[in-house]
């Protein structure tokens, strides 16, 4: 980068994240939240992590070491909707695990999400499917968040219902 | 260190040790061993093996004795069965995935890993290994990588990132899968990597190796087409000794010849020949600079990694470089152009071998620019691109050259000394000492202190310059004129002296920069385990080797002074641009973007 070319304005945006984060405790970290959350599909891409250690001068091999230990952080472009099953004890002994081939079956996936611990995103952008550790709601056990919201006591039954409401595509019952 | 003294108690003894030592170093201070694995004396303490536990009176829990310091009245116990089981359950979990493959593994017998496991006592596979086979990195044309190997010991990140400043390599994700990466797993080819080697050098394991060229070379040797010649750079003699089993240092010139003509190299040539070259060309291209007003400081360029380092971090500072190819490059240039027609050779039925301290000289010699004896030659002979070749052929470490004695059986501590050829093998002390961080600065100021006041220089040795300091410093007087001068090793170092030169305060005229750690006689291709005290004794010998040479400024090797009569002309001159000098390329970070060095396909080891 010479300098004389015209940043695009998802850089130039970094820019301004960058300025506001300077000399700030956990600078990095911030910048690289911020700047995800800028981006619409919710992820970092090669461009803006290049140009983030361009600017800060923290070493490319560094910035990779922060983006992958974080589960926060994105390296490819999330779907549309979100979809995170808890794979905790408590909803483990209450299904999650069928749940989670539950979801593969119903969205045709299910080969990517065969270890039972899954991080996936369908080819059409349309759902992320994750999994959690614990969500603290184990008394609701098995919880399945979809779009940030907690659903309780799920069943493939409610699993179908929900998917539905969002899905486009024609979901076999 | 903190100079107050505490008293400790271990296994029952009092001791006074320093009041800022950790626990084991007041063990090493108190004459008790404690076994250690990823712990590597002033480069890496990460405390991740848990190798090195002891008990602490009053403490819950082990502790990593690396790390823990000691406070006064502390209690140590450094042998119980709770120790001698939880370092073995360390060195257990360490092997569920480590892959079981000693027997054909390059590391087979210096393998810390190995050795570890033996003095522990580890009797038993126990634990099922729990990690996914991992893709191997051939990226580069210099190393190479296989996670499975890797025992995350951080070594190779701490010396990457803090002894040379690259950060080429760090820690990725995190639990089962935590492994060491390059940027977005690029590899090390496509990153800003300078191939320096520093990290095969300090892995205690074989996950970074030096790509293998040995069955290559012996292919060739075989071929009775081909002229086989081979040069050996100054660190190979007090190095190749310790690799086959001598005591660290030891000076094997001689041996070391015996032993290449033995392999089958037609012609065993030194790289020191084109050492003197080397400094007669960059004696005469800093008085050049001096007296035109040209870049200064200048800096050596005859390091490798060096050079790429510079031109991945300081790509706006490359006209401080000297334009001179390193020993080796000028060695290949002349061996297949001057040398050849000589002999009337073919060049293209010439192969010449390298034997290097080093790894990024692997990469060095595949830089497009490096085929400068084809360019001489494809007008004349009217060749086309498919006879293109390059100056030098295969690169072999240290390492790689004891591989290839053993395999062919050579007792080698039993060989006659014997000489090398002429004329590429005649060399002065001046280029002897190349091999140790200062080496080429003293050696360039003998020449060109000559070179500058017509005058003999009496008292030649630059004591100042030798030692193993970071940075080092000296001035001379040139004809009145005080030129101060400074020696790097170390990357790390370099920066330092980089970050002057960009902020205008350089107040050095010629600065020397070697990319490993002692110079080359510390190179990434020399013998493992290399450590402060072995690197002292390898530069002993070189001393040595210098003040018995009759011979010890550059610009008086006769059989220089003979090329240049019959070939060169004059230093600096039309007829030595060409094969002696280079130029360098701003590369920058982003190396993926703008790579474009390779020519072929370097083959994978297995």
């Amino acid at each position: 980068m010479d300098g004389t070319e015209t940043l695009s304005k998802e850089l130039q945006e970094i820019d301004g994240v960058i300025t506001k984060h300077r000399g700030k405790h956990g600078e990095l970290l911030g910048i690289l939240e911020e700047t995800q959350l800028l981006n619409e599909a919710q992820f970092l891409s090669e461009e803006a992590l290049n140009h983030v250690a361009l600017r800060t001068g923290v070493p490319l091999s560094r910035v990779y070491n922060v983006v992958t230990f974080y589960s926060f952080f994105n390296l490819k472009p999330q779907g549309k909707h979100k979809i995170t099953v808890c794979r905790g004890t408590a909803c483990h002994t209450k299904g999650s695990k069928a749940l989670l081939e539950d979801i593969g079956l119903i969205l045709g996936c299910g080969k990517a999400l065969e270890d039972g611990e899954a991080f996936y995103t369908t080819p059409d952008n349309e759902y992320t499917i994750s999994t959690v550790a614990c969500f603290g709601q184990c008394a609701l056990a098995p919880v399945v968040a979809i779009d940030g919201v907690i659903h309780s006591n799920v069943t493939t039954a409610t699993l179908q219902k929900l998917l539905k409401k969002f899905s486009k595509r024609r979901i076999t019952s | 260190m903190d100079s107050k003294m505490v008293s400790v108690r271990i296994n029952g003894s009092e001791y006074s040790v320093p009041s800022g030592a950790t626990i084991l170093d007041a063990c090493k201070r108190a004459g008790i061993s404690v076994p250690t694995l990823c712990f590597l004396q002033d480069v890496a303490k990460n405390a991740s093996c848990g190798v090195c536990l002891v008990e602490v009176k009053g403490a819950k829990s082990l502790v990593r004795s690396c790390t823990a310091c000691v406070r006064d009245g502390i209690e140590i116990i450094t042998n119980s069965a709770r120790i001698r089981d939880a370092r073995k359950t360390n060195v257990e979990l360490l092997l569920a995935n480590h892959p079981k493959e000693c027997l054909s593994c390059v590391r087979n017998q210096n393998c810390e890993l190995q050795e570890i496991a033996a003095e522990l006592g580890v009797m038993h596979d126990r634990f099922v290994q729990t990690k996914k086979k991992m893709e191997w990195d051939t990226t580069s044309l210099s190393l190479v990588r296989d996670p499975n190997k890797c025992i995350l010991c951080g070594r190779c990140i701490a010396v990457c990132g803090t002894v040379q400043t690259v950060h080429a390599i760090s820690l990725s994700n995190r639990g089962i899968k935590t492994r060491v990466s390059t940027y977005m797993e690029k590899g090390l080819g496509n990153v800003a990597c300078t191939n320096c080697g520093q990290c095969a050098l300090v892995c205690p394991t074989a996950a970074i190796v030096e790509r293998d060229d040995t069955d290559e070379v012996f292919e060739e040797l075989l071929n009775p087409d081909k002229v086989v010649v081979v040069q050996t750079a100054p660190a190979i003699r007090v190095g190749i000794g310790e690799a086959m089993g001598m005591a660290p240092g030891s000076l094997v010139t001689g041996q070391m010849v015996a032993g290449l003509r033995r392999l089958g190299f037609k012609k065993v040539f030194d790289t020191q020949f084109t050492a003197d070259l080397t400094i007669v060309e960059e004696a005469h291209e800093l008085v050049q600079r001096l007296t035109n007003k040209g870049a200064l400081p200048m800096i050596t360029s005859c390091s490798p990694g060096w050079t790429k380092f510079a031109e991945h971090f300081f790509p706006d500072a490359l006209a401080h470089l000297s334009t001179c190819k390193s020993p080796q490059q000028m060695f290949g240039a002349l061996a297949k152009t001057y040398y050849a027609a000589k002999l009337n050779i073919d060049p293209r039925k010439m192969v010449v071998v390298s034997v290097m301290p080093c790894t990024a000289k692997k990469y060095e010699a595949r830089r497009p620019e490096m085929m400068s004896a084809f360019e001489h030659w494809k007008e004349k002979r009217a060749w086309s691109a498919d006879d293109a070749f390059y100056d030098v052929d295969y690169v072999l470490t240290t390492r790689e050259l004891s591989r290839m004695f053993k395999e062919s059986g050579i007792q080698f501590a039993s060989l006659p000394a014997e000489e090398f050829d002429h004329p590429l093998g005649e060399s002065t002390g001046a280029a002897v000492i190349f091999g140790a961080t200062g080496g080429v600065m003293e050696a360039a100021l003998r020449t060109a202190y000559e070179v500058v006041t017509g005058k003999t220089l009496t008292d030649i040795n630059f004591v100042a310059l030798r030692g193993m300091d970071g940075i080092k410093e000296a001035e001379v007087d040139l004809n009145g004129k005080k030129l101060k001068v400074a020696v790097a090793h170390t990357l790390g170092n370099a920066r330092k002296l980089m970050e002057q030169i960009e902020r205008g305060e350089s107040p050095y005229a010629f600065i020397e920069v070697m990319t490993c750690p002692g110079g080359c006689l510390g190179g990434g291709g020399q013998p493992i385990p290399t450590t402060w005290e072995i690197r002292k004794k390898r530069a002993e010998s070189l001393y040595a080797e210098d003040l018995g040479k009759t011979i010890r400024k550059s610009h008086e090797n006769p059989q220089i002074i003979a090329l240049y009569k019959e070939s060169l002309k004059t230093p600096l001159g039309d007829l030595s641009h060409h094969p002696l000098h280079t130029s360098y390329q701003k590369r920058g970070l982003f190396v993926w973007k703008t790579n474009g060095h390779r020519k072929k396909e370097p083959v994978s080891t297995k």
